[in-house]
């Protein structure tokens, strides 16, 4: 198990240092990046603001670039760029003027709790009605389960997000639910439920938005799974043995189901990382996704690439959560 | 004897040749009504975006106005079109007669021949060629600042026809109506924008971008996935190490940051967006190809093919192809989907279609701050729009899975 995984993190080495080509190359290819007069958006800002930045956005450009007026050639920005990555430092950033290590480590928690919860909710729910489709199939349950749960996949999060804030966070109409942030602004008064209470309170809609779409995909692989396993020679053998059939749903079918299940987890990641752009922008969330989103708007490219960097540096963790879980759970499994 | 003769297709032979694989699967997918309902739609959707500068304009297809030398009939909407609106136009009839062409020749006995197929298809693509690049020397797109509305009130025009929807999709009211915000009615069917623009209007004009974004965007990643999962099918090998790494690389980063990445590299003209999400979206249909080509390979025909001494891309394209791109023309479907979806999210964030390009995603952001003053009235139409075009993708995509799975029945 253990000789597993260490061979498998080797492995992911190849594939992480081919995505540092990818991103400085893409990077590197940026207009204007080392020549005057490049295009920083202004944004929000005003024309004294924007100035300022402008400046403060070319000066930094330039460092990043050249040195003692020479410009430093491309490899040696690459090996430069990799030995600060090594060393815990992903550049600074231009628009907030703060490491971006710091940055990311400030927004990567929040980011990581609201996806972790909408990934169970996404369990929870598509679980159990992949399983009820599978065992009542053809009939109503299972053709109700699968259009609901594809018309909830082409709900687009941009309408539901505005149209939840719209009714349900909105004074005019009901105002249930917080519209804006994680937290209400007098935390330091709460007791720890309180505490607890407000944050769950104030994820709730983010974590709707984030989790409904997910339902369809993995409860069409869980049906798929099931209908498979439920008409195999082993099932056959425990009903004729005379195992009830709850017995023979959750021990025989369920055990030889659950592979697809998790392959799904590593699928489902780069998606959630994805929609939290949007969820995080629509509910004013200081995550990652709001980072990279504040990034692209100000073309803010050291905490562009370093996102990059850190989302496909997750995305390849959860791949290889989900190979060790795999081997795990059915030893057959083998990547010799 | 009587037997067989009960049964038609002996006693009568015909001479229709046997209905395409193709043409079974889309028959056989548009046998339920909702799929039927739905594919409709697209058509539908389809149109209007081609058709949208006749549809949705400020100006009078024909008016008649007061001149110097009294009563001149003038055709400002026709005159007013862009260089580009005539190409998608020809574009448009040049793809619909090929289809039409295509249906015909399969259909009456007397045209069904290749060549004449092929012929019609190529004299339409000439045809369009020529007459695009004589209109692109020829055509001047010129500004028409004239308000016919108030022309007509002064009397100094009359015996206008008006587009359907007589609102063009940057034309605003006049500031002094105060017409911004408003709630649907006779004037302005879906209301107006916080400019005081004709929302129903832009509602149009925004499923241009929704469909020629999510289908240019789409043809470059087929094309680019096709390329690749060929390569790596056919030649195996280290091709098919290196490409499937490179898959596996662009996979990794989530797509939405990837594409942000790229916008905020090389910025976000229409034309950009289209690239983007083409060069972003191409890994999936590479997987797909990739797995089918590698079951072909190994089939009698491809071999006898390559032992009758064919060129490559006569085997790769001509007998492969068409039997392994099933499977991602499914997912092609998805793929519209999908990036219809990221469009409009880009667009939502300010960081998409730059306005006053009406974009659906657009629009939903200018129904206002939902937490403040929020106009759902404005959010609705684009939502549903939206929403609408996004689940018709889904339910044809899934209908046309379930046609061709050789698991399912009949």
């Amino acid at each position: 198990m253990l000789s597993y995984i260490i061979r498998r993190i080797l492995l992911m080495f190849p594939t992480l240092i081919g995505m540092t080509f990818i991103i400085f190359a893409v990077i590197r290819m940026a207009p204007g990046l080392t020549t005057a007069g490049g295009s920083f958006a202004p944004g929000m800002l005003g024309a004294h603001q924007a100035q300022l930045a402008q400046q403060h956005f070319m000066e930094r450009r330039l460092h990043l670039v050249t040195r003692n007026g020479k410009p430093i050639p491309l490899v040696v920005q690459y090996v430069q760029w990799i030995n600060r990555i090594i060393h815990g430092d992903l550049g600074t950033s231009i628009k907030f003027s703060e490491p971006v290590t710091k940055l990311v480590l400030q927004r990567l928690p929040v980011t990581l709790v609201i996806n972790v919860i909408s990934l169970i909710i996404i369990y929870l729910v598509a679980v159990p009605g992949g399983v009820l489709a599978a065992i009542y199939r053809g009939r109503f349950v299972d053709r109700a389960f699968g259009i609901s749960s594809l018309v909830l996949y082409s709900l687009p999060v941009i309408w539901v997000g505005s149209m939840a804030i719209g009714f349900l966070a909105n004074p005019a109409y009901l105002n249930w639910f917080p519209s804006a942030g994680l937290h209400a602004t007098n935390t330091s008064h709460m007791s720890y439920f309180q505490y607890v209470f407000d944050y769950a309170w104030h994820i709730t809609l983010p974590v709707i938005c984030l989790s409904y779409g997910g339902f369809a995909y993995l409860a069409k692989q869980v049906r798929g799974s099931y209908l498979e396993n439920m008409f195999m020679d082993f099932t056959r053998t425990a009903k004729a043995k005379g195992l009830p059939p709850s017995a023979v749903l959750l021990r025989h079918v369920t055990q030889n189901s659950m592979l697809p299940m998790i392959t799904i987890v590593g699928m489902t990641v780069p998606g959630l990382l994805g929609g939290s752009v949007i969820v995080e922008k629509i509910f004013s969330i200081q995550g990652m996704g709001r980072l990279m989103y504040q990034a692209t708007y100000a073309r803010d490219l050291p905490v562009i690439q370093s996102m990059a960097l850190v989302s496909a540096a997750i995305t390849l963790a959860s791949y290889l959560l989900v190979d060790i879980a795999y081997h795990a759970i059915d030893p057959r499994v083998n990547y010799d | 004897m009587t037997e067989l003769s009960a049964h038609p297709a002996i006693e009568t032979p015909s001479t229709a040749p046997p209905a395409s694989y193709w043409t079974l699967a889309i028959r056989k997918m548009l046998r339920p009504w909702l799929v039927k309902i739905f594919a409709a739609y697209i058509a539908a959707v389809l149109l209007i975006s081609l058709t949208v500068p006749l549809l949705a304009s400020g100006k009078p297809y024909a008016i008649d106005i007061h001149t110097g030398n009294g009563w001149v009939t003038r055709y400002p909407l026709f005159a007013d079109l862009t260089t580009r609106d005539y190409l998608t136009f020809i574009a448009g009839a040049v793809i619909i007669g090929i289809v039409v062409a295509w249906r015909l020749t399969r259909v009456v006995e007397m045209m069904r021949r290749r060549s004449l197929r092929l012929g019609i298809a190529g004299v339409l693509i000439g045809a369009g060629i020529l007459g695009g690049s004589a209109l692109a020397i020829l055509h001047h797109n010129r500004f028409d600042g004239t308000d016919y509305r108030a022309l007509i009130k002064s009397g100094m025009a009359k015996n206008a026809i008006f587009a359907p929807i007589p609102w063009g999709y940057a034309e605003m009211e006049p500031l002094s109506k105060n017409a911004i915000n408003e709630l649907p009615s006779w004037h302005h069917w879906l209301g107006t924008d916080r400019s005081g623009r004709d929302v129903l209007a832009r509602m149009l004009w925004a499923s241009r971008v929704a469909m020629g974004i999510g289908f240019v965007s789409q043809a470059i990643a087929l094309s680019l996935g096709i390329i690749v999962g060929a390569m790596m099918g056919y030649f195996g090998g280290i091709f098919d190490l290196l490409g499937m790494r490179l898959v596996e690389m662009v996979e990794a980063i989530p797509t939405f940051f990837l594409i942000l990445t790229f916008i905020a590299i090389f910025g976000r003209s229409i034309l950009m967006i289209m690239v983007i999400l083409g060069v972003t979206g191409w890994t999936g249909y590479a997987r797909f190809l990739r797995a089918e080509f590698l079951r072909i390979r190994q089939l009698d025909y491809i071999v006898a093919a390559r032992a009758t001494g064919m060129p490559l891309w006569r085997i790769m394209f001509r007998h492969m192809l068409p039997n392994g791109l099933t499977p991602v023309l499914v997912s092609a479907s998805f793929g519209l989907a999908g990036a219809v979806t990221i469009e409009s999210s880009l667009s939502y964030l300010g960081i998409g279609v730059r306005p006053p390009t009406p974009s659906w995603g657009g629009m939903l952001n200018a129904a206002g701050n939902p937490a403040t003053v929020f106009h759902w009235f404005e959010a609705l139409p684009p939502g549903l729009a939206l929403f609408l075009i996004v689940l018709a993708f889904n339910i044809v995509g899934e209908a046309l899975r379930d046609a061709i799975d050789p698991k399912s029945l009949s």
